[in-house]
Protein backbone atom coordinates (compact mmCIF):
# COMPACT_ATOMS: atom_id res chain seq x y z
CA UNK A 1 0.00 0.00 0.00
CA UNK A 2 2.76 2.43 0.96
CA UNK A 3 4.82 1.63 -2.15
CA UNK A 4 1.76 1.93 -4.37
CA UNK A 5 0.93 5.31 -2.83
CA UNK A 6 4.48 6.63 -3.15
CA UNK A 7 4.91 5.47 -6.74
CA UNK A 8 1.50 6.77 -7.83
CA UNK A 9 2.32 10.14 -6.25
CA UNK A 10 5.69 10.26 -8.01
CA UNK A 11 4.07 9.51 -11.36
CA UNK A 12 1.23 12.00 -10.83
CA UNK A 13 3.60 14.72 -9.62
CA UNK A 14 5.85 14.17 -12.61
CA UNK A 15 3.01 14.29 -15.15
CA UNK A 16 1.54 17.41 -13.56
CA UNK A 17 4.95 19.08 -13.32
CA UNK A 18 5.69 18.52 -17.00
CA UNK A 19 2.45 20.24 -18.01
CA UNK A 20 2.59 22.97 -15.35
CA UNK A 21 6.26 23.79 -16.01
CA UNK A 22 5.48 24.32 -19.68
CA UNK A 23 2.60 26.62 -18.77
CA UNK A 24 4.67 28.49 -16.17
CA UNK A 25 7.54 29.09 -18.57
CA UNK A 26 5.16 30.20 -21.31
CA UNK A 27 2.69 32.27 -19.27
CA UNK A 28 3.97 33.41 -15.87
CA UNK A 29 7.78 33.44 -15.96
CA UNK A 30 7.93 36.14 -18.69
CA UNK A 31 5.63 38.35 -16.56
CA UNK A 32 7.82 37.75 -13.46
CA UNK A 33 10.96 38.74 -15.38
CA UNK A 34 9.21 41.84 -16.69
CA UNK A 35 7.95 42.75 -13.20
CA UNK A 36 11.45 42.45 -11.75
CA UNK A 37 12.40 45.56 -13.73
CA UNK A 38 10.05 47.52 -11.46
CA UNK A 39 11.33 45.92 -8.28
CA UNK A 40 12.95 48.53 -6.04
CA UNK A 41 15.85 47.10 -4.07
CA UNK A 42 15.35 47.42 -0.33
CA UNK A 43 17.83 49.86 1.23
CA UNK A 44 20.95 48.30 2.63
CA UNK A 45 21.55 45.36 0.37
CA UNK A 46 22.86 44.63 -3.05
CA UNK A 47 20.73 45.77 -5.95
CA UNK A 48 20.81 42.48 -7.82
CA UNK A 49 19.67 40.42 -4.83
CA UNK A 50 16.02 39.57 -4.30
CA UNK A 51 14.61 41.49 -1.32
CA UNK A 52 14.29 38.37 0.78
CA UNK A 53 17.13 39.08 3.16
CA UNK A 54 15.44 41.65 5.33
CA UNK A 55 12.26 39.64 5.65
CA UNK A 56 14.18 36.66 6.96
CA UNK A 57 17.14 38.22 8.70
CA UNK A 58 15.96 37.09 12.11
CA UNK A 59 15.40 33.51 11.05
CA UNK A 60 17.72 30.74 12.17
CA UNK A 61 17.70 28.95 8.80
CA UNK A 62 19.20 31.85 6.94
CA UNK A 63 22.01 33.67 8.63
CA UNK A 64 22.27 36.71 6.36
CA UNK A 65 26.04 36.88 6.37
CA UNK A 66 26.68 33.13 6.17
CA UNK A 67 26.97 32.69 2.43
CA UNK A 68 26.60 34.74 -0.73
CA UNK A 69 23.05 34.64 -1.99
CA UNK A 70 23.02 31.93 -4.57
CA UNK A 71 20.50 32.31 -7.31
CA UNK A 72 20.05 30.47 -10.58
CA UNK A 73 21.58 32.14 -13.61
CA UNK A 74 19.08 33.81 -15.93
CA UNK A 75 17.84 31.76 -18.82
CA UNK A 76 18.12 28.00 -18.92
CA UNK A 77 19.27 27.50 -15.34
CA UNK A 78 16.43 29.58 -13.94
CA UNK A 79 13.94 27.70 -16.11
CA UNK A 80 15.38 24.36 -14.99
CA UNK A 81 15.04 25.28 -11.33
CA UNK A 82 11.47 26.46 -11.92
CA UNK A 83 10.79 23.02 -13.40
CA UNK A 84 12.50 21.28 -10.49
CA UNK A 85 10.52 23.27 -7.93
CA UNK A 86 7.32 22.48 -9.81
CA UNK A 87 8.24 18.78 -9.71
CA UNK A 88 8.92 18.89 -5.97
CA UNK A 89 5.67 20.76 -5.39
CA UNK A 90 3.70 18.44 -7.67
CA UNK A 91 4.95 15.29 -5.95
CA UNK A 92 4.29 16.92 -2.57
CA UNK A 93 0.69 17.78 -3.41
CA UNK A 94 0.17 14.35 -5.01
CA UNK A 95 1.35 12.66 -1.79
CA UNK A 96 -1.06 14.72 0.25
CA UNK A 97 -3.88 14.08 -2.24
CA UNK A 98 -3.25 10.34 -2.04
CA UNK A 99 -3.14 10.45 1.74
CA UNK A 100 -6.46 12.29 1.90
CA UNK A 101 -8.10 9.86 -0.54
CA UNK A 102 -6.93 6.87 1.52
CA UNK A 103 -7.79 8.45 4.86
CA UNK A 104 -11.30 9.19 3.55
CA UNK A 105 -11.60 5.56 2.46
CA UNK A 106 -11.95 6.40 -1.24
CA UNK A 107 -10.50 4.19 -3.95
CA UNK A 108 -8.30 6.48 -6.09
CA UNK A 109 -9.68 6.53 -9.65
CA UNK A 110 -9.74 9.17 -12.37
CA UNK A 111 -13.04 10.46 -10.97
CA UNK A 112 -12.20 10.54 -7.26
CA UNK A 113 -8.69 11.80 -8.03
CA UNK A 114 -10.06 14.69 -10.08
CA UNK A 115 -12.78 15.54 -7.54
CA UNK A 116 -10.38 15.62 -4.59
CA UNK A 117 -7.77 17.47 -6.65
CA UNK A 118 -10.27 20.23 -7.48
CA UNK A 119 -10.99 20.50 -3.75
CA UNK A 120 -7.22 20.75 -3.28
CA UNK A 121 -7.07 23.55 -5.83
CA UNK A 122 -9.89 25.36 -4.05
CA UNK A 123 -8.10 24.93 -0.71
CA UNK A 124 -4.52 25.87 -1.51
CA UNK A 125 -4.87 28.10 -4.57
CA UNK A 126 -8.32 29.66 -4.92
CA UNK A 127 -9.17 30.37 -1.26
CA UNK A 128 -5.78 31.91 -0.35
CA UNK A 129 -5.90 33.93 -3.59
CA UNK A 130 -9.15 35.60 -2.47
CA UNK A 131 -7.23 37.34 0.30
CA UNK A 132 -3.72 37.31 -1.12
CA UNK A 133 -3.99 37.57 -4.91
CA UNK A 134 -1.12 35.95 -6.82
CA UNK A 135 1.53 38.56 -6.67
CA UNK A 136 4.41 39.68 -8.84
CA UNK A 137 7.83 40.73 -7.58
CA UNK A 138 7.80 44.42 -6.77
CA UNK A 139 4.22 44.55 -5.53
CA UNK A 140 3.56 46.04 -2.13
CA UNK A 141 2.69 43.33 0.39
CA UNK A 142 2.31 42.69 4.10
CA UNK A 143 5.21 41.05 6.03
CA UNK A 144 6.02 37.59 4.68
CA UNK A 145 5.43 35.63 7.89
CA UNK A 146 1.98 37.14 8.40
CA UNK A 147 1.02 36.27 4.82
CA UNK A 148 2.39 32.73 5.14
CA UNK A 149 0.49 32.22 8.39
CA UNK A 150 -2.78 33.45 6.85
CA UNK A 151 -2.15 31.32 3.75
CA UNK A 152 -1.62 28.15 5.80
CA UNK A 153 -4.60 28.86 8.03
CA UNK A 154 -6.88 29.55 5.05
CA UNK A 155 -5.73 26.47 3.14
CA UNK A 156 -6.21 24.23 6.19
CA UNK A 157 -9.62 25.71 7.09
CA UNK A 158 -10.89 25.48 3.50
CA UNK A 159 -9.65 21.90 3.12
CA UNK A 160 -11.26 20.87 6.39
CA UNK A 161 -14.46 22.72 5.45
CA UNK A 162 -14.67 20.99 2.06
CA UNK A 163 -14.07 17.64 3.79
CA UNK A 164 -16.94 18.30 6.23
CA UNK A 165 -19.25 19.35 3.40
CA UNK A 166 -18.24 16.80 0.77
CA UNK A 167 -17.42 13.70 2.82
CA UNK A 168 -19.25 14.03 6.15
CA UNK A 169 -22.41 15.59 4.69
CA UNK A 170 -24.50 15.81 7.87
CA UNK A 171 -26.33 19.06 8.56
CA UNK A 172 -24.02 20.04 11.40
CA UNK A 173 -20.94 19.11 9.35
CA UNK A 174 -22.07 21.22 6.39
CA UNK A 175 -22.77 24.15 8.69
CA UNK A 176 -19.36 23.79 10.36
CA UNK A 177 -17.72 23.43 6.96
CA UNK A 178 -19.25 26.65 5.69
CA UNK A 179 -18.11 28.46 8.83
CA UNK A 180 -14.57 27.11 8.38
CA UNK A 181 -14.44 28.18 4.72
CA UNK A 182 -15.76 31.68 5.40
CA UNK A 183 -13.90 32.38 8.67
CA UNK A 184 -10.43 33.19 7.24
CA UNK A 185 -11.99 35.79 4.95
CA UNK A 186 -13.94 37.34 7.81
CA UNK A 187 -10.69 37.57 9.79
CA UNK A 188 -9.12 38.98 6.64
CA UNK A 189 -5.73 38.61 5.02
CA UNK A 190 -2.89 40.82 6.23
CA UNK A 191 -3.40 44.06 4.27
CA UNK A 192 -0.62 45.43 2.07
CA UNK A 193 1.02 48.62 3.32
CA UNK A 194 -0.38 51.74 1.73
CA UNK A 195 1.98 52.90 -0.90
CA UNK A 196 2.20 52.92 -4.63
CA UNK A 197 4.09 50.56 -6.84
CA UNK A 198 5.53 51.30 -10.24
CA UNK A 199 4.21 47.99 -11.46
CA UNK A 200 1.52 48.35 -14.18
CA UNK A 201 -1.85 47.11 -12.90
CA UNK A 202 -2.55 45.31 -16.19
CA UNK A 203 0.58 43.20 -15.70
CA UNK A 204 -0.46 42.24 -12.16
CA UNK A 205 -4.03 41.41 -13.23
CA UNK A 206 -2.86 39.26 -16.11
CA UNK A 207 -0.45 37.46 -13.80
CA UNK A 208 -3.13 36.72 -11.21
CA UNK A 209 -5.48 35.24 -13.82
CA UNK A 210 -2.74 33.16 -15.44
CA UNK A 211 -1.51 31.91 -12.06
CA UNK A 212 -4.95 30.58 -11.11
CA UNK A 213 -5.46 29.07 -14.56
CA UNK A 214 -2.15 27.20 -14.26
CA UNK A 215 -3.14 26.16 -10.75
CA UNK A 216 -6.34 24.49 -11.88
CA UNK A 217 -4.54 22.61 -14.68
CA UNK A 218 -1.73 21.61 -12.29
CA UNK A 219 -4.21 20.20 -9.78
CA UNK A 220 -6.37 18.50 -12.38
CA UNK A 221 -3.29 16.75 -13.74
CA UNK A 222 -2.23 15.71 -10.23
CA UNK A 223 -5.67 14.23 -9.55
CA UNK A 224 -6.09 12.48 -12.91
CA UNK A 225 -2.47 11.31 -12.83
CA UNK A 226 -2.81 9.92 -9.33
CA UNK A 227 -6.05 8.06 -10.10
CA UNK A 228 -4.58 6.66 -13.30
CA UNK A 229 -1.28 5.64 -11.71
CA UNK A 230 -2.96 4.08 -8.67
CA UNK A 231 -5.18 1.91 -10.89
CA UNK A 232 -2.31 1.02 -13.20
CA UNK A 233 0.25 0.17 -10.53
CA UNK A 234 -2.40 -1.81 -8.66
CA UNK A 235 -3.33 -4.03 -11.59
CA UNK A 236 0.34 -4.58 -12.39
CA UNK A 237 0.86 -5.62 -8.76
CA UNK A 238 -2.03 -8.07 -8.91
CA UNK A 239 -0.73 -9.65 -12.12
CA UNK A 240 2.65 -10.29 -10.55
CA UNK A 241 1.16 -11.61 -7.33
CA UNK B 1 -14.18 -18.13 16.77
CA UNK B 2 -11.49 -19.14 14.32
CA UNK B 3 -13.50 -17.83 11.39
CA UNK B 4 -14.01 -14.53 13.21
CA UNK B 5 -10.30 -13.94 13.67
CA UNK B 6 -9.45 -14.92 10.11
CA UNK B 7 -12.07 -12.59 8.66
CA UNK B 8 -11.52 -9.66 11.00
CA UNK B 9 -7.74 -9.58 11.11
CA UNK B 10 -7.11 -8.76 7.43
CA UNK B 11 -9.65 -5.95 7.53
CA UNK B 12 -8.01 -4.46 10.64
CA UNK B 13 -4.57 -4.85 9.08
CA UNK B 14 -5.74 -3.25 5.85
CA UNK B 15 -7.27 -0.28 7.65
CA UNK B 16 -4.15 0.08 9.75
CA UNK B 17 -1.88 -0.14 6.71
CA UNK B 18 -4.04 2.41 4.90
CA UNK B 19 -3.72 4.90 7.74
CA UNK B 20 0.02 4.27 8.09
CA UNK B 21 0.49 4.91 4.37
CA UNK B 22 -1.64 8.05 4.57
CA UNK B 23 0.32 9.35 7.56
CA UNK B 24 3.68 8.72 5.90
CA UNK B 25 2.55 10.32 2.63
CA UNK B 26 1.21 13.37 4.49
CA UNK B 27 4.50 13.77 6.32
CA UNK B 28 6.58 13.45 3.13
CA UNK B 29 4.20 15.65 1.15
CA UNK B 30 4.18 18.46 3.69
CA UNK B 31 7.99 18.28 3.78
CA UNK B 32 8.22 18.68 0.02
CA UNK B 33 5.67 21.50 -0.03
CA UNK B 34 7.53 23.29 2.74
CA UNK B 35 10.77 22.96 0.78
CA UNK B 36 9.30 24.17 -2.51
CA UNK B 37 6.88 26.77 -1.20
CA UNK B 38 7.84 28.03 2.25
CA UNK B 39 11.45 27.33 3.15
CA UNK B 40 13.13 30.59 4.15
CA UNK B 41 16.60 29.32 3.11
CA UNK B 42 17.70 31.88 0.55
CA UNK B 43 19.08 29.36 -1.94
CA UNK B 44 15.83 27.37 -1.87
CA UNK B 45 13.81 30.56 -2.18
CA UNK B 46 15.78 31.74 -5.17
CA UNK B 47 15.68 28.33 -6.86
CA UNK B 48 11.92 27.98 -6.43
CA UNK B 49 11.21 31.70 -6.93
CA UNK B 50 9.21 31.58 -10.17
CA UNK B 51 7.30 28.49 -9.02
CA UNK B 52 6.35 30.19 -5.77
CA UNK B 53 5.02 33.24 -7.58
CA UNK B 54 3.22 31.19 -10.22
CA UNK B 55 1.54 28.94 -7.63
CA UNK B 56 0.67 31.82 -5.32
CA UNK B 57 2.83 30.91 -2.35
CA UNK B 58 3.61 34.08 -0.38
CA UNK B 59 7.05 35.08 -1.59
CA UNK B 60 9.29 37.91 -0.34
Amino acid sequence: MILRLLSAALAAGFLAAVVATGLELALTSPLIVEAERYETPAPGHAAQALPIVLAHSGHDHAAPDAAPEWQPAPGFQRMAFTGLATLVGGVGWALILGAVLLACGREPTLQTGLAFALAGFASVALAPALGLPPELPGQEAAPLLARQAWWVMTAAATGMGLYLIGVRRSFIAILGGLVLIVAPHVVGAPPPPSGSSELPAALAAQFAARSLAIGVVFWAMIGLGFGWAWQNFGSAGRRHA
Amino acid sequence: MTTQTTTLAPVAVRANERLMAAALATFLGLGLIFMAGFSPAIALHNAAHDFRHAQNFPCH
